[in-house]
């Protein structure tokens, strides 16, 4: 089955874009994981999984290891279906360009 | 709303480079191959010297140094990898390296001791632990370039 292909402007903002696209890899992610490989602040990573969270595409879990809290979050359903319908966006974007740029398919 | 080509290009080349950051934090370090392998043949050493307290200590230690080799694995992992990432040829190539190499010791440790070799279990491992030092990396190689081959949104349905 393919994917339709739809822009997403929540996905696509350059943060969130990097967020999302290391949920897609993952099943779930450590907060500490995502913090340090986006170069964050733990301030500035809440907000963007709770922006995620509120669309429906993150969902958070918060757990103890021993006696440390541990926040983890993982892409829902949704929110994986709208990553891969803007991959398909974005491929179709670049599918295009790429046909334009043809030599053989220029039309005058 | 669109978006010039190229954004969309170096949208896509930094989801598959996410995609390799995570694949990368998660691949087994060759030292943990390096020290199964080193640990099997001591403990087998030890239980095939039929010493008492050798082959007690040499329980305990391996005991020890394999839960201590396993939680430091755990304790680094800070993400889980899709399965589907891995998917079927990557759980056969998992399969395959393990089987071959137990296949190797047990074929190898019968036939030392057929011939009246000395120590034919602790010479067995020796191939078998070379094979895991060697081969543990190279699997790791294996599973990465499979993992990112992967389509972006592959098995999302």
């Amino acid at each position: 089955m393919s994917d339709t292909p739809i822009f997403d402007e929540l996905i696509h903002a350059p943060t969130r874009l990097s967020l999302v696209s290391l949920l897609a890899a993952t099943e779930w992610a450590e907060f500490k994981f995502l913090r340090d490989s986006l170069a964050l602040s733990d301030s500035a990573l809440s907000k963007q999984l709770t922006t995620l969270e509120d669309a429906g595409y993150v969902e958070i879990r918060k757990s103890f290891v021993g006696k440390r809290p541990r926040t983890s979050a993982r892409l829902t359903e949704l929110g994986r279906q709208a990553f891969a319908d803007h991959v398909a966006a974005l491929q179709q974007i670049v599918a295009r360009a790429g046909l334009a740029v043809l030599p053989d398919q220029v039309t005058h | 709303m669109t978006i010039p080509p190229i954004d969309a290009e170096l949208a896509l080349a930094e989801m598959q480079a996410r995609r390799a950051q995570v694949v990368d934090s998660n691949l087994v370090p060759s030292w943990f191959w390096f020290s199964i392998g080193g640990l099997m043949v001591l403990f087998v050493a030890a239980v095939e010297s039929e010493i008492g307290w050798l082959v007690a200590t040499g329980s305990v230690v391996y005991a020890l140094s394999l839960s201590a080799l396993i939680l430091a694995m755990v304790r680094k992992a800070k993400v889980q990898v899709r399965p589907d990432l891995l998917g079927v040829r990557g759980g056969l190539a998992i399969a395959a390296f393990t089987l071959s190499l137990v296949a190797l010791g047990l074929v190898l440790g019968f036939l030392l001791e057929e011939l009246g070799v000395p120590m034919p279990g602790t010479l067995a491992c020796v191939p078998v632990a070379l094979g895991l030092a060697a081969g543990g990396p190279l699997l790791m190689t294996h599973l990465r370039r499979l993992m990112l081959s992967r389509p972006l949104a592959g098995g999302s349905r």
